[in-house]
This record gives structure tokens, C-alpha cells and sequence, in this order.
């Protein structure tokens, strides 16, 4: 049994044409699907039905959905789920447009997060069939795909058991504040050979730190920068490379507030990886490994 | 041009019509406490003293409710003065910085000017 990987995202925007119109023209996603007061968007490279969905009203996650491997997987973690204590209930197909029946749990940290595997596949633009490494019309930074997300909680242990516990994840890195199990500020965890699909930091339950697009190399990650200047938008740090994970990163914000990220690079993972712990006094560094030095709001500031 | 005067730090600066309070200080040199620039953080977070200001973009409730906005707090971010307003940033620092903002574009080279 197996979680595959972060699928989409379902964020709250103060106003929706703003909104698409930086996903689509500044990020360069397609919207795939509107219903209900809701924008569905995938970007090239996603395969499956989409990967964002916006919707008007507030700001902040609505919920987010992994995708698991269709071998009974579903039915293991359910059982899992009430071992642990934590709450949730089947998700009938058609409650997000494209995905099928699955799982909606209440994570400890109050998050909600679904899960599935069965989903619409609209394909990749360039195709399975001898295809280009890249679409000759993108818009705007031509993100290829979704990553992951980092959202924070009162009890960043309490979180790490329930995703290694439940859903199998492995934490790549951890920050700590000192030995004991209450002192785990941060951790950086994986199902797949990535070095994060979800991400978690010490702070109010229920919040989005930021969700991530994966772009190819530094180079990318420049000219995404260029991008985000010629449409003004609001830059909260990078170009920059992370400790944690070793990624390039820019670090950004979208119409209403909400915190995205582009990120390149990183090392593999897998099952036998030994988890990176980083202690307080170089959390700086760990996260800003260019600069050594992180705007305190850094950390606070959630939506 | 309406004045935003700056307490306690006690600076004065004019915005344009339209004008974010953020963008204003921003022109004139100086960083108030920001991140997101979007009204969706609540990181700029301020009181007004005196004077209205006006949201021309909407900010959602959880970031400041009609009570707060009724209180005094207002978001400097998004936050435009109708009249001349007095901003309290509290122990909040107001950093010097040379800020650019979004530049006027001609969309049409035919509409430029200049040599």
C-alpha cells in the first residue's frame, strides 16, 4: 500500500478573476474545469484531471488531496486511521470534479486531506507518444507540475506519527529544539523518493504555509523570477538555495495572500534513507542556506 | 494626494489616488512591516488613528472582521486613504530601503515616448 504523491491543492482566493489571472498567466496553468464558484487548473505536466482548485471566498486551504495506489490501499488506511484515533469518512466520486470515490480524513492537525485513486487523466501537453521535453506555448513561468505543501501545527510530533504511522510516510529531515519528542518544531517527509511531498512546521492548526510547483534547474528559477517582476508579484525570498532538501527556491505570494513556492532540485530519497535533523540555532541556515538569515515572519505568517 | 503621517516614528508622506498606504512609504523610502503585500497575512497589521481608508480589494474576514476594522485595526497592505490618515505601527520598525514598485508600461511601442 502506498501514497503516490501530493495530487492538488484547494485554496480559498479573495477575488477569482484575480486569482486566475495569476495562475494562469503568471504560473501559466490551465484552467481544466469551473463549477460551483470553483477554478480547476492543471499545469503541462500534470497528468490527472488537475492540481489547483480555486475558490472565491477567504483565504487559506481548503483541503488537500494525495493520490494512493489502487491496490485496497484505501481500505488499509481507513483502518489505520481509527487505530490512530483520528476521524474520517469516504469521499464519493464527483465531490471534486474528475476524482473518484476515496478517503477524507481530519488530520490531528486539523487539516483536511483526501485521498484517492482513481482520477480523470486529461494528459501531460506534450503526450506519451515520442514527446517533446516541453509545450511550445506556455505562458508565463510554464510551471510543470505540483510538489508539495508545508502547513503548520500545534504538535509537529504528534503530526509526524500520524503521516509515518498511518500513511507510511518517512520524514528526509527534521528540525528539533532539543532530545525530547514535544521538541520537534519541523519535519520534511516523503512517501515516494523525493525529499518532501508534505511538509509541516510548529504554528496554528488548521493553517497553509505554502504549496510548491517543481521547476527544472536554477536557471528556471531565475527566469521565473523575471516573471514575477514584470507582473509585480510580491516576492518573499529567493532566489536562494534550502539546507533543507538542498533545493533552489523563490518564494512568493499569490493575489490574496496565499504563499506559493517554485522549487528546483533537492536529492533523492527512498526507504532507506536516514533522516538530516537540524537544531534551532542553524534553522536560518536550514532554510535559507544562501543567506543565513530568515525574516522572523517567515515562520509566523500562514493563510 | 492625501498625507499619511506615521506614529510613533513620526514620518509624513503623500499617496496618490489609489495609493496603498504600504506603497506610499514604499516610494518614499521607507519598509513598514509586511509579507504578502495581498492583504491575506495580517502582517502589516496596524492602527488607524485617524482619517478613512478604503479596501478598493476585498480582504478576507479572518484577516480583519468588520469589528476589528471597527476598532481601529486596518491592513496598510491593501488599504487606501480617503482622507489624510494617522497610521499607528506600534513597536513595529519602519526600515529605510530604495523600493521599486511596478513600473508604467506602454503596451504599444508606437504610445512611447522619447528618443
Amino acid at each position: 500500500m502506498a501514497v503516490i504523491r501530493l495530487g492538488y491543492v484547494h485554496v480559498r482566493v479573495t477575488d477569482l478573476a484575480e486569482a486566475r489571472q495569476h495562475y494562469e498567466q503568471t504560473l501559466g496553468m490551465d484552467t481544466v474545469h469551473e463549477e460551483n464558484g470553483r477554478t480547476y487548473l492543471k499545469s503541462w505536466d500534470d497528468d490527472d484531471h488537475h492540481s489547483v482548485v480555486l475558490e472565491e471566498g477567504g483565504v487559506g486551504l481548503v483541503k488537500f488531496g494525495y493520490k494512493v495506489t489502487d491496490d485496497g490501499t484505501l481500505e488499509t488506511i481507513e483502518s489505520k486511521v481509527s487505530s490512530f484515533g483520528a476521524s474520517c469518512e469516504r469521499m464519493s466520486k464527483g465531490d471534486n470534479a474528475g476524482v473518484g470515490d476515496g478517503l477524507r480524513i481530519t488530520l490531528p492537525s486539523e487539516h483536511v486531506l483526501e485521498l484517492y485513486s482513481e482520477v480523470e487523466r486529461l494528459g501531460t501537453k506534450v503526450g506519451k507518444l515520442n514527446p517533446d521535453p516541453w509545450p511550445r506555448d506556455l505562458r508565463g513561468i510554464g510551471v510543470p507540475r505540483i510538489n508539495h505543501a508545508l502547513v503548520t501545527t500545534e504538535d509537529p510530533a504528534l503530526l509526524e506519527r500520524f503521516f509515518r504511522d498511518v500513511l507510511s510516510f518517512r520524514p528526509a529531515e527534521r528540525l528539533v529544539a532539543g532530545d525530547e519528542d514535544s521538541d520537534l518544531v519541523g519535519s520534511w517527509m516523503y512517501c515516494g523518493d523525493q525529499p518532501h511531498d508534505i511538509a509541516f512546521v510548529k504554528g496554528a492548526n488548521g493553517k497553509l504555509h505554502h504549496f510548491a510547483y517543481e521547476i527544472d534547474d536554477w536557471s528556471a528559477l531565475l527566469r521565473a523570477g523575471d516573471i514575477m517582476s514584470m507582473d509585480d508579484v510580491p516576492i518573499d525570498f529567493g532566489p536562494a538555495r534550502h539546507g533543507i532538501t538542498r533545493g533552489g527556491t523563490i518564494y512568493f505570494f499569490d493575489p490574496s495572500g496565499n504563499r506559493n513556492e517554485v522549487f528546483a532540485g533537492g536529492y533523492r530519497t527512498g526507504p532507506d534513507f536516514r533522516p538530516i535533523t537540524w537544531t534551532m540555532d542553524q534553522a536560518a541556515r536550514g532554510i535559507n542556506y544562501t543567506h543565513r538569515e530568515i525574516d522572523q515572519d517567515f515562520l509566523r505568517v500562514v493563510t | 494626494m492625501k498625507a499619511v503621517r506615521v506614529v510613533p516614528h513620526d514620518i509624513e508622506v503623500w499617496a496618490r489616488p489609489g495609493e496603498s498606504v504600504v506603497d506610499a512609504l514604499r516610494r518614499y523610502g521607507w519598509r513598514s512591516p509586511y509579507k504578502c503585500r495581498r492583504g491575506g497575512c495580517g502582517a502589516c497589521r496596524a492602527q488607524l488613528r485617524a482619517g478613512e481608508l478604503l479596501y478598493p480589494r476585498a480582504v478576507a474576514d479572518s484577516v480583519l472582521s468588520a469589528t476589528e476594522q471597527a476598532a481601529g485595526a486596518c491592513l496598510p497592505c491593501r488599504a487606501v486613504p480617503l482622507t489624510d490618515v494617522v497610521i499607528d505601527l506600534g513597536s513595529q520598525p519602519l526600515r529605510a530601503v530604495l523600493a521599486s514598485s511596478a513600473p508604467h508600461k506602454n503596451p504599444d511601442p508606437a504610445e512611447q515616448e522619447g528618443p
